[in-house]
């Protein structure tokens, strides 16, 4: 028998399924897809504004204190401080996987980071990768595009930048320095680029074209597997700091930080299982014995200990919605916190700072994020709940997604497999 | 202040007002035509896209009907680009009323509409998803108009006959000479909206296509009309669930037409009387007929995809009418001011439907004709627009292309097939304020993510046009064919082309380097708002999940929230804005949300 099934494999899931893997329990990942690490900046945001207010976060743990305060159920405070200890394990961890993560030089602050738009994009730890693009630093940037991809826009982000009193200027290299593929997006660029020729092509360009004291900005295309060479390589090569400005989906930081986090899962011997969306359970009392997935057309039942559902919320899927106005999680059909009537989802700027209510719909936990009912009592005994999928939050509006997802993850899996922090 | 002189003026950039300036230049006439923002900003830009056959008023509006068949053969082959040949089915449900389908069937042949009836398990076999206890099918010749190509065919037709377009240019005034008894129209005072600037036309004929602005429009030359606003509100399914027009066979009533229209399904309509045609009002329960109706046609609609709900408004007219809009006639009327009102020198042109536009533009210039003293005859109904040679558009044509040429990079918008080149070219060549401008022309961001990755992209590409243009580097103007605007093929052969510019090319605003409209901060936010403001009344489900990849992409990943210049707006900044959907929205408020968190109990 199982331990522990985690159900969805984003952050949270493998960040969950590592925790206790780690501490030698037996897991198993069942999910319907890859999470929505795939779409975002591969950083970590951890708070990048405080609810209702359009000033970023300069000193996101510090404000993180004065939230939990303010909002007992938020998912930060019913962590109960253990915030800062899980960005320091994910920071250990990043750092064993050959993909290091930091945060900005003054420790504490949120990093500046240039959006693919050119906005400054506060989040607390970024890739290796993107560190030189931390807006506190004074070097000007040149920001290199490759003519005729879709996804990079160089003269916008410069001209952003430099509204925003940051110097910056835009060059273009053709793609073809890179691929040849009529079809390609940002994930075969970064594959083509584990090539060291190619590497060479595209540092010999650069070097022809960059100003000594500039750093360069180039689209997060800087090698897949070979990622870390990659980068050393190309900043030896042309001799100047480098760092990528993420681009639209797919997002190749954030496939590397999951390709990263699923070769350990499978060397702690986590199987997990894509393609199987949950679409039964069977429980007895108050007690889950087994979930049912859809995997390749037939029913398959997973047995476990317990379940942790790591499922996303609107987003990656654990929420689902119809037109009567009616919520539900789709897995355990949970108790959710909603607003009652569809008329209230959704306020009329699409920008809105107060966000979107719908977006704060999500599964009530007790202190030990178990799923509980109106009246505050736990649904089962063997469930427990994390990331995207908790309410009384919106994590994309408030830029605290991974931080979330990582803290949540971890003290979750900690309190079903009863290990200690 | 800068004067015009024409011979003739149109107010109104619709296909009626296009389809005037075209029959007048065609006649020999100078003509210029204003529009206050794009062409089919209005009703004709807000439509389902059927082409009628006439079966749908064939008992109720015989008259109306008439006009319908004998213009539906007309435009297949003068607008053949832009007509999807589906056909229609009129599906008797078990809902409907028994002795109708045999009243239809002798009507259709009465006017000789050609209906035959055809077997439910044939039906069946073209429409899988059709309703299986539907009791008797008919089939007609119902098409589906692409109503943005079909004016900017016409309106490249007119240019090239010789018509002046402005688009951007909004009547402020009629200008009126003369005293009590000799009152006479001259032309126009009109604002040039993107140069903030006033112009002054002088015409002989003033002709009033504003649709269901008109009333607004004759007021400023203090003649009454009382257009009838009737509102009609639509919602597209994410993709085509059937190829075929369905029609309920029973008394045109709400909800009971889908018809399938490029890369979508589309339900409608509602048909509400309403105050203001500009700021229309999507409610509730709109929706929630739409889909129980839906359902009679296809079981299961309710549950598919929804991408985007709109609404138009029906320039219906009847004089002294007081009734329902939905009983007010379908018939084109046109008003002839000097013998209603005293007032010469101005006709309004009203009713009618997207159909019957060309027959509507033959009216109006044969009464123009016989006041401005020359009887040349209408030639539209002999004379094709620009791009018919394409022949009759098919579900496939973009995809066929794209993949013929190898153009999968140079796709901006993956679920509407548009390339880079497409839009380029439609924003160096058509005017061009807001990426709604280019939706109109090139269908940006209309699929299923509604702008969620091509918003980026269109800014982004628009940026660097305007770039290339201020550093003086300009790419020579493309050989490019507003016929041709959505053919991928087309426009990639014109964007490496050196041609000198074809007929009808007009400078871009986007690219101007004197607009302020450029700035891609702008564009990118007004068009999120824009598409927002259509994905309100259907947003839940998988749409709704949709929305939230938007959100983490434009908020999380880009910060666009928090871009440079945010007060910066464009003319239609304050219309995105106006929210459209009535359920009871939370109130923009900075405060923590109203709305209870407390857990609500499951539902077992």
């Amino acid at each position: 028998m199982l331990d522990l099934i985690v159900i969805g494999a984003g952050l949270t899931g493998l960040i969950a399924a590592h925790t206790a893997a780690r501490a030698g329990k037996q897991v198993k990942i069942v999910t319907k897809g890859l999470g929505a690490t795939h779409w975002h900046a591969g950083s970590i945001d951890v708070l990048g504004y405080y609810p209702n207010s359009a000033t970023p976060v300069q000193r996101p743990l510090e404000t993180v204190r004065d939230l939990t305060r303010a909002r007992p159920q938020h998912p930060y405070a019913i962590l109960d401080g253990t915030l800062s200890d899980a960005l320091k394990n994910f920071v250990a961890l990043a750092q064993e996987l050959g993909l290091p993560y930091a945060g900005a030089a003054n420790d504490g602050d949120n990093l500046w980071l240039p959006s693919p738009v050119g906005a400054a994009r506060p989040t607390f730890l970024a890739p290796r990768a993107q560190l030189a693009g931390d807006l506190r630093r004074p070097e000007p940037m040149l920001i290199v595009g490759l003519r005729g991809m879709r996804d990079f826009y160089p003269e916008l982000i410069a001209e952003n930048l430099n509204k925003q009193g940051h110097r910056a200027r835009a060059a273009f290299l053709p793609l073809d320095l890179i691929t040849e593929r009529h079809d390609s997006n940002t994930v075969h660029l970064a594959s083509a680029l584990d090539d060291p020729a190619r590497r060479m092509k595209l540092a010999a360009e650069l070097k022809k074209i960059f100003q000594p004291g500039e750093r360069i900005g180039l689209p997060a295309i800087l090698g897949l597997d070979a990622h870390a060479v990659a980068l050393d390589d190309l900043q030896a090569q042309v001799g100047a700091p480098i760092f990528e400005i993420p681009t639209l989906p797919p997002s190749v930081p954030g496939v590397r930080l999951t390709n990263a986090l699923r070769h350990r899962l499978r060397q702690l011997g986590v199987r997990v299982e894509i393609n199987a969306d949950v679409i039964g359970f069977h429980a007895e009392k108050d007690r889950v014995l087994w979930i049912e997935s859809d995997a390749s057309g037939r029913p398959l039942k997973h047995r476990a200990e317990k379940f942790l559902l790591a499922t996303g919320g609107i987003l990656g899927g654990g929420i689902n919605s119809d037109h009567t106005g009616k919520v539900w999680e789709v897995v355990f059909n949970l108790p959710l916190t909603t607003p009652h009537d569809r008329g209230e989802w959704f306020r009329a700027r699409f920008f809105d700072p107060a966000g979107h209510p719908i977006f704060r719909a999500g599964v009530p936990v007790n202190r030990e994020f178990q799923p509980v009912d109106a009246n505050g009592g736990r649904v089962y005994e063997n469930i427990w709940a994390a990331g995207n999928i908790l309410a009384h939050t919106d994590p994309i509006l408030e830029r605290s997604l991974e931080g979330i997802a990582i803290a949540t993850g971890m003290a979750t899996a900690r309190s079903a497999c009863n290990l200690k922090p | 202040m800068k004067r015009i002189e024409t011979e003739i003026l149109v107010i109104g950039g619709g296909a009626t007002g296009t389809g005037i300036a075209w029959d007048a230049a065609l006649r020999g006439f100078r003509v210029l035509l204003v529009e206050k923002r794009d062409l089919t900003h209005g009703t004709t830009g807000r439509y389902h896209g059927l082409l009628h056959s006439g079966g749908r008023y064939v008992v109720k509006d015989p008259h109306s009907a008439a006009e319908c068949i004998a213009e539906n053969r007309i435009l297949r082959k003068t607008h053949m680009h832009c007509i999807e040949d589906t056909g229609g089915f009129f599906v008797v449900t078990p809902e409907d009323d028994n002795e109708y389908p045999d009243q239809f069937y002798a009507a259709c042949a009465r006017l000789e509409i050609p209906c035959e009836e055809i077997s439910v398990a044939a039906a069946l076999k073209r429409e899988p998803l059709m309703n299986p206890e539907a009791r008797r099918v008919f089939v007609v010749p119902d098409g589906a108009a692409d109503s943005f190509q079909a004016t900017h065919s016409t309106a490249q037709a007119a240019r090239q006959a010789g018509a002046q377009i402005l688009n951007y240019h909004e009547v402020v005034q009629l200008l009126v000479e003369g005293g009590e008894g000799d009152r006479r129209v001259v032309g126009a005072r009109v604002r040039d909206v993107a140069r903030g600037e006033d112009v002054e036309i002088r015409a002989r004929m003033t002709i009033n296509a504003a649709g269901a602005w008109s009333g607004v429009v004759a007021k400023t030359a203090g003649v009454r009309v009382d257009v009838i606003p009737g509102k009609g509100t639509m919602l597209a399914v994410n993709h085509r669930i059937i190829n075929t027009v369905l029609n309920r066979c029973k008394m045109p009533d709400d909800g009971d037409i889908i018809v399938p229209i490029h890369t979508v399904s589309v339900l409608g309509t509602t048909d509400e009387r309403v105050e203001d045609p500009e700021h229309l009002t999507i409610e509730p329960w709109e929706v929630e007929l739409l889909l129980r109706e839906g359902e009679k046609l296809i079981p299961g609609v309710s549950r598919t995809r929804f991408v985007r709900a709109w609404a138009g408004v029906r320039p219906l007219y009847q004089e002294h009418y007081n009734g329902a809009s939905r009983d007010a006639t379908r018939d084109l009327t046109l008003l002839d001011h000097k013998t209603r009102d005293g007032v010469a020198g101005f006709l309004t042109i009203l009713g009618g439907k997207w159909t019957t536009f060309r027959l509507m533009a033959q009216v109006t210039m044969d009464k123009a004709c016989e006041y401005l003293g020359t009887c040349k005859s209408c030639v539209t109904a002999q004379t094709v627009v620009p791009g018919v040679e394409q022949g009759h558009y098919w579900l496939g044509h973009r995809l066929r292309e794209v993949e013929e040429h190898h153009l999968q990079s140079e796709l901006v918008c993956e679920c509407e097939l548009v390339t880079r080149a497409m839009l380029e070219n439609a924003a160096r060549n058509n005017p061009t304020l807001t990426l709604d401008d280019l939706r109109r022309d090139v269908r940006l961001g209309m699929g299923p993510c509604q702008g969620g990755f091509c918003t980026y992209r269109a800014a982004g590409i628009l940026h660097q046009v305007k770039s290339q243009n201020e550093k003086g580097k300009s790419e020579e103007p493309a050989r490019w064919e507003v016929a041709y605007m959505q053919s991928p093929a087309h426009n990639q052969r014109s964007a490496i082309s050196d041609q000198p510019s074809a007929v009808g090319g007009q400078p871009s605003a986007v690219s101007g380097q004197q607009s302020q409209f450029a700035n891609p901060n702008l564009l990118l936010r007004d068009f999120l708002q824009e598409r927002w403001k259509g994905l309100l009344p259907i947003l839940w489900g998988r749409q709704l999940k949709q929305e939230r990849l938007d959100e983490l992409i434009y908020l999380a990943l880009m910060n666009a929230d928090h871009l440079p210049d945010e007060n910066a707006t464009s003319p239609m900044s304050e219309f995105y804005a106006r929210i459209a959907f009535s359920g009871q929205l939370s109130a923009n408020s900075d405060q923590h949300s109203a709305f209870s968190e407390e857990p609500i109990s499951r539902e077992r």
